[in-house]
């Protein structure tokens, strides 16, 4: 009747010899709560946990060593996979390591132009994150509110690059394309309604007693434990440690906005949760700021370096020799320098850092790629214990863990 | 996808004549496919966004239900690895006939962009799937018209192809 | 006969090669340059062996012996305030050199500065674990394992992290191709099917451009060129997207495209 293949039940949690209570929980790869595939392995006595271990590796996809195969133009639709809630932040971050690694100036409308898409990305995923740990927790309201901003979003981004989720809307050297018309009048209308929309998950969730219940002195992370563990982001800056990567190592043009950045000293999962609502706030600050800026500048989107970056279409499709360089740099590749580059940035979820390697070749010789989710999982070892079974799913949803960062 | 030919219409295929129970039974069905939440990776995301506000899979009567048990409907959104392999077989035979499979997106029709070890060629090759939807991800709108097609087949069928479930081989 | 095509280094290579260009380099300043960089080389040229110290990048790079590598990060961490381990991570030179070289980068939020130490092992060599100072080794040391076969002794969990525990080989190394071995290319079958299912389930299909002639109406016609602007359709009828069946089912109102309304304005 049903398909003959070899696999065979397996029981965990049934061991016939032991004395003791305890019970081994699969916390399965396949899970509604779990944000990806995340596989726990919790030994409990009686439902209070006494041991965690983590399994992953169920999304990876081999990102690293298709890097080692690929040009680096080429390899910029992969980056969109990582984190796949804000896309375009990986693709930035890649970028700007191969930007510093070359030593390109980007023009100034990109700049802009990216940091309204970095931005943007911010918000929807804080925005995501706030839809899912409210769902997990039974809050589905917000869910679907949370959502339908979130729709908004992603349809002006799909106006200016096409795509919704996988956006790879940022290019080395630059952005591709300019800002359709009416984007910057729709995303001003967006943002004027943002700050209601806010207050209306507040009031959902900040004085209800569930949610209070839930999230308060629950998940608390120590500061040394942050530190230790590699936590960035809002892991770190909740555990009362103040390090946000574009106040103190900037990038792009986040020196000339004025922003504050939300610091917490309690560690555990409500302050994370009030930070994230504080950093969108935040973000809608930073955009404001920014759209003011677009008007001045001169149209140039691509950087000017004919040895790594092609000419602008226009160019391409009248200029000979724009046409011929161009040709060269797609089938063989842009060769940076020979040397190593780490350059971290603030994604939504952490510092997002990308170490590169290049030999001078075309193809990166390493390419490995610092997810935040990997140690914000891996911090799970040592938080889970002594919590109960519900508090597992809050935690996780508060750690904001992506499985495509996570795993590559 | 495949390159061994699994021939899906073979078992509980197009029919001489459907019934009025058939009719009714396969009107039940189509309508009120209760979906499996198996969102692996990016088309994850726009699967919850088509059951999100702005695209409703409610008003197709599709809950998402976390348990195999309690699904017909596995929509496979995103990246199958070799890790994961071994646990969708086990999933999809612990759901309960009669069970559709939709592929949705690139990597779960074919392996995608990632032409790399760890990575299943298509997730038909340990799972017999009904519909492929094209798209990295696909948009809400194709997941539901993916859904809306399926209906359609689930209409077109007998149904005492319960009987019978698909083989992979 | 076939080319010799060295297999200690399985990776794709560029197609044209350059015979006469000569790779630009990165930068390097010297330490001297920047006084909290150069106290902290002097820090570490006091106790360990130093065979090279450069600033590229804006950030420093301390190249040590294997064996001091706890040492010195311990000596970053107590002393010299590097709270942070951001990453660690392997490269596989064992083509050229015969050596994997290990970096860790870390971070001082205090001084708001980088550092990368990197240092080399041999192939069959192990190297001792910082978990003790950072827990974020635990996990990053694991991967090192999976990816690269790197042994690291006084690990509590030395597993593997992000491939199956029963897979073998070490996906990172340059030997390892891109689409896997033989191991990897049936690992699936063998695991839910069992071997004899190879041949009916047939082979994976990794080429990225197979088209299949029969497979779909329309879509390509392999082996014969039309001028451009041939109809191709071979009178089969444009197929237009249908929701429902024609008939309509019971209950459920029928799609109309003439009684929906298209609804632009977002603020509605």
């Amino acid at each position: 009747m049903q398909q003959s293949n070899r696999l065979r039940p397996f029981f965990e949690n049934i061991t016939f010899d032991r004395a003791d209570n305890e019970m081994i929980l699969n916390f399965g790869p396949q899970h509604p709560s779990a944000h990806g595939q995340l596989r726990l392995m919790l030994h409990m006595q009686q439902e209070q946990i006494t041991k965690a271990h983590p399994d992953i590796g169920y999304l990876h996809r081999g990102m690293e060593k298709m890097a080692e195969n690929m040009i680096y133009n080429e390899f910029m639709p992969t980056t969109d996979r990582m984190d796949y809630i804000a896309s375009s932040s990986n693709n930035y971050g890649f970028a700007l390591a191969v930007e510093r690694l070359i030593g390109l100036e980007v023009p100034r409308r990109a700049k802009v132009i990216r940091m309204m898409l970095l931005e943007t990305n911010r918000l929807m995923s804080h925005l995501f994150w706030l839809a899912t740990t409210a769902l997990d927790i039974g809050a589905m309201t917000v869910f679907l509110f949370a959502f339908r901003e979130r729709e908004y979003l992603m349809d002006l981004i799909e106006d200016y690059c096409g795509a919704r989720l996988t956006h790879s809307a940022v290019r080395i050297g630059g952005v591709p394309l300019d800002l359709p018309d009416n984007f910057i009048g729709d995303l001003r209308k967006f943002l004027d309604k943002l700050p209601e929309n806010i207050k209306d998950y507040e009031d959902l969730l900040d004085t209800n007693r569930i949610w209070l219940m839930r999230m308060e002195n629950v998940g608390v992370i120590s500061t040394e434990m942050a530190l230790s563990w590699g936590c960035s982001g809002v892991m770190l800056r909740a555990s009362g440690v103040e390090w946000d990567i574009r106040k103190e190592e900037p990038y792009e043009l986040y020196d000339e906005v004025e922003f504050n950045v939300p610091v917490s000293d309690k560690g555990d999962n409500y302050a994370r949760y009030k930070l994230y609502m504080a950093e969108m706030r935040e973000s809608a600050k930073i955009l404001y700021q920014v759209l003011d800026m677009y008007e001045g500048t001169e149209p140039a989107l691509m950087a000017h370096a004919p040895q790594y970056i092609s000419a602008p279409k226009l160019d391409i499709m009248t200029q000979n020799y724009s046409l011929m360089q161009h040709f060269v740099l797609v089938t063989q590749g842009m060769r940076p320098p020979v040397g190593e580059v780490y350059i971290p940035t603030e994604s939504p979820k952490g510092e997002l850092g990308y170490y590169i390697n290049s030999q001078g070749g075309a193809y990166p010789y390493r390419l490995k790629l610092r997810a935040p989710s990997f140690w914000h999982t891996g911090i799970l070892t040592d938080l889970l214990p002594g919590h109960y079974i519900p508090d597992v799913v809050s935690i996780i949803g508060t750690t904001n863990i992506v499985f495509g960062e996570v795993d590559r | 996808m495949a390159q061994h030919q699994v021939n899906y219409l073979k078992d509980g295929g197009l029919p001489v004549a459907l019934t009025t129970i058939d009719k009714v039974v396969n009107w039940g069905r189509s309508n009120s496919l209760w979906a499996l939440t198996y969102g692996l990776a990016c088309c994850g995301i726009e699967m919850m966004a088509s059951g999100a506000s702005r695209y409703d899979f409610d008003r197709f009567g599709t809950i998402f239900r976390a348990s195999p048990r309690q699904a017909e409907l596995m929509v496979v959104a995103g990246t199958l690895t070799k890790k994961h392999a071994e646990f969708i077989r086990r999933l999809y035979d612990q759901m309960t006939e009669p069970k559709w499979v939709i592929s949705m997106g690139s990597c779960a029709n074919t392996g995608g962009m990632f032409n790399t070890y760890a990575t299943v060629q298509g997730v038909d090759r340990v799972i017999p799937v009904d519909l492929y939807l094209p798209g990295c991800a696909p948009r809400p709108e194709t997941l539901q018209y993916g859904v809306m097609m399926l209906q359609q087949k689930i209409r077109r069928e007998s149904a005492s192809r319960a009987q019978k479930p698909k083989r992979l081989m | 006969m076939r080319a010799y095509t060295p297999k200690d280094n399985v990776q794709k290579k560029p197609y044209y090669t350059d015979r006469y260009w000569v790779a630009p380099q990165v930068a390097k300043h010297d330490v001297s340059s920047d006084e909290v960089f150069a106290a902290d080389l002097e820090a570490i040229k006091a106790k360990f062996d130093v065979l090279d110290a450069y600033i590229q990048v804006e950030q420093m790079v301390v190249v040590i012996n294997a064996h001091d590598n706890f040492a010195v990060i311990e000596m970053l961490k107590n002393e010299r305030a590097y709270n942070q381990l951001s990453e660690m991570s392997a490269i596989d030179w064992l083509a050229t050199e015969g050596k994997f070289e290990i970096f860790y980068q870390m971070l001082s939020m205090t001084k708001r500065k980088r550092v990368r130490i990197k240092c080399k092992i041999d192939e069959k060599e192990s190297i001792q674990s910082v978990e003790k100072l950072f827990r974020s080794a635990d996990w990053s040391e694991r991967e090192m394992y999976d990816m690269f076969g790197v042994v690291v002794n006084n690990h509590p969990f030395m597993k593997r992290i992000l491939m199956p525990d029963d897979w073998e080989g070490f996906p990172l190394r340059k030997t390892y191709p891109l689409q896997g071995d033989e191991f990897a290319a049936w690992y699936e079958v063998d695991k839910i099917f069992g071997k004899e299912a190879r041949e009916i389930i047939g082979p994976e299909n990794r080429d990225p451009a197979r088209i299949d002639r029969y497979d779909t109406e329309r879509f390509s016609r392999l082996g014969h060129e039309v001028p451009f602007g041939t109809d191709i359709t071979q009178g089969e009828p444009d197929t237009p997207l249908v929701y429902q069946e024609s008939e309509g089912v019971f209950l459920i109102e029928k799609f109309d495209a003439e009684k929906s309304v298209v609804i632009s304005d977002r603020d509605r």
